[in-house]
């Protein structure tokens, strides 16, 4: 027999647990949050469920059309490239590579950010305005161009391009961060456990932390789009991962001599960038709009 | 205004200063010689590298060398390119002039395009036009800038022959170089074809300012439908309406003055974005600007031209940060100073 509640019992979700309940509530966001998990396991599962290696040439098969086509060849879905390699397959693994990385890039930068961030709150004075300074004179100048610059110092390859994104990417934590931290420092709850005798870092790490990491995983989500389009301009100028790597960004600037004969090996890889992009941008969406709604009440 | 003016121009400095130590710094962390790096004499003699490392004051500390470096730079010396061996500062104001006009051009039609259309998104707010520009805003700004340039030279110049697809001008026409800005070059110049020349200019421009503005575009669309939104929920739109103002009276007269000093106050932030979108634009269309300059000299490991560059791009950005900073201020008294009222 199902147990009625007896006592009237006021639930307090966590912050993390409203941010979800407002979340669920556009269909769209749900699509969008359904394809990012969809790369996701593409990205986990790419070595097991392509169905040839990114790099395996099939010679007798060079240039294949995707099999809508009447040339095309259905165990090649998607074509092959000049080099008789499966777009499909390429296109997999280019998740884990591209998608896949960005994810990284983005939790290895935010865990700095915040730690530089709740430092820089913490200061004040000048040290606070020198940082302060210094991080608004780094965020405007163009990423791209920072990127590039660390590529150089640092040598072309991919894991160089992921440092550099990662260094490009800590300044906006560290932006949002120290906001964050400022605003709820002013606020009477921190007061409050202040006057319990708690320490900065203690009220950073029970008090704090708990009421802001749904502003850093949203501005998490707007560094990953931009970190995803970072890896793959690096890529296409070819700073970035190295030619037969999958990358999709690499992959557009493989296709383009060949564009006018097999336009495939352009499309695919830029529709591959701008569905992942979409996918997180809609993730972020839905995050912001939910933390505007939690505001609202 | 004086004091505010002030107080931007000393913060100014201060970002400069600060860039001039990245800069500076970046020759310490660059692979080779620091000196080499500084000045560009790839192929120096030992005379020569000696007559240098006196001139920029090698062998004293890290303080005389950055203030011996900071001289150069004021003199307009920022060494000479490894590759081409010409002065970088020669090969900058080369280049510089195309690239503002791009950019300048990019943004005029991002603000033109973007703002009003985030305006009416504010307008029909939670209708179908409104949803409509919201997606597109969002495919706009997801679009991989690189995949859109070459889509757009795929379409339009090779498939349907509009449009040129690389380059600044048609070779053919030969424009004097005063004040490097292509377009006000052919209407100082006296030749025949000025007119011509001009038409030709303009049909280079159209496809990369089309890709450099999209995604800049899409994001004023969005500022401006949420400043839009934001205005039309203040008391003094609702003291309109109670006054009996039509609905377009309101939105003309009231609400889009506020709201344009909102989106006017993050135009600076998209700025530097926008750069980066045209330095990729720049390499698909050729064009023979700063960024494609900076992402060769990558190539070529030409260090000195990528501190020069980083110098100049960055000022450049600084330069119209504080221009819309002075225009925000000029247009909002609020942000002059707080006693105007809130």
């Amino acid at each position: 027999m199902a147990r009625d509640k007896i006592y009237l019992e006021e639930e307090f979700p966590t912050p993390l647990v409203q941010l979800w309940h407002n979340f669920k509530q556009p269909p769209v966001v749900m699509i969008g949050f359904c394809c990012f998990l969809f790369l996701i396991a593409l990205a986990v599962s790419a070595n097991i469920i392509t169905p040839y290696s990114s790099v395996e040439n099939h010679l007798d098969h060079l240039l294949l059309p995707p099999a809508w086509s009447d040339d095309g060849d259905v165990s090649f879905l998607l074509g092959t490239d000049n080099l008789g390699r499966d777009m499909l397959s390429r296109l997999i693994q280019g998740t884990s590579l591209t998608f896949g990385l960005s994810i990284i890039v983005v939790i290895a930068s935010l865990a700095v950010g915040v730690v530089i961030g709740s430092l820089s709150a913490l200061t004040t004075g000048i040290k606070s305005s020198f940082l302060n300074h210094f991080f608004d004179v780094i965020l405007s100048i163009p990423s791209l161009l920072l990127a590039i610059i660390i590529v150089a110092i640092l040598g072309p390859g991919l894991e160089n391009t992921l440092w550099a994104i990662i260094m490009v990417l800590i300044p906006q934590f560290v932006h949002v961060t120290r906001n964050a931290v400022k605003e709820e420092f002013a606020k009477d709850y921190v007061l409050a456990s202040r006057l319990d005798g708690a320490s900065s870092i203690r009220i950073l790490r029970y008090s704090i932390f708990p009421n802001i990491i749904e502003k850093l995983i949203s501005q998490a989500t707007l560094a990953q789009s931009a970190a995803i389009l970072d890896i793959a301009a690096l890529g296409f100028l070819g700073l970035g991962a190295p030619i037969p790597m999958p990358e999709w960004g690499a992959m557009l600037a493989n296709g383009i001599e060949l564009f006018y004969i097999a336009p495939w090996t352009v499309y695919l890889p830029g529709l591959a960038i701008l569905f992942s992009v979409i996918a997180t941008n809609l993730v972020g969406e839905g995050m912001r709009h939910a933390l505007k709604v939690r505001k609202e009440n | 205004m004086l004091i505010f003016t002030l107080r931007r121009f000393s913060l100014f400095f201060f970002t400069l200063l600060l860039l001039t130590m990245l800069s500076f710094s970046l020759s310490f962390l660059f692979p080779g010689e620091q000196l080499i790096n500084l000045t560009g004499q790839i192929s120096a003699s030992p005379e020569q590298l000696a007559v240098l490392a006196n001139e920029y004051q090698h062998h004293s500390g890290l303080l005389g060398q950055y203030i011996s470096y900071l001289k150069h730079l004021f003199q307009g010396d920022m060494g000479y390119s490894m590759t081409s061996h010409l002065p970088i500062s020669n090969e900058v104001l080369n280049r510089l002039p195309a690239t503002v006009e791009l950019a300048s051009v990019a943004l005029l039609v991002a603000m033109f395009v973007g703002i009003p259309v985030g305006f009416c998104a504010a307008i029909y707010h939670r209708k179908a036009a409104d949803n409509l520009i919201l997606t597109i805003a969002m495919i706009g700004y997801s679009i991989p800038v690189f995949w859109l340039g070459i889509l757009a030279i795929l379409v339009f110049s090779i498939q349907l022959g509009w449009l040129p697809s690389s380059g600044q001008i048609s070779l053919l026409f030969e424009i004097k170089h005063i004040t490097g800005l292509q377009l006000i070059d052919i209407i100082l110049s006296d030749s025949p074809y000025k007119w011509q020349a001009f038409q030709d200019a303009t049909r280079h421009l159209i496809l990369p300012v089309i890709v450099v503005a999209l995604a800049p575009a899409t994001i004023f669309m969005r500022l401006a439908r949420s400043a839009m939104l934001e205005v039309l929920d203040t008391h003094y739109i609702k003291a309109a309406k109670a006054k009996g103002l039509t609905f377009s009276q309101i939105i003309y007269r009231h609400a889009m003055r506020n709201a344009i000093i909102k989106v006017i106050r993050d135009i600076g932030l998209q700025f530097a974005n926008l750069i980066t979108i045209a330095m990729v634009t720049e390499v698909i269309f050729s064009w023979p600007g700063i960024g494609s300059w900076l992402i060769e000299s990558i190539y070529q490991r030409d260090y000195t031209a990528i501190q020069g560059g980083l110098i100049v791009l960055s000022s450049f950005i600084f330069i119209v940060h504080i221009i819309i900073d002075l225009v925000y201020a000029a247009l909002n008294p609020l942000a002059r100073e707080p006693r105007h009222g809130t």
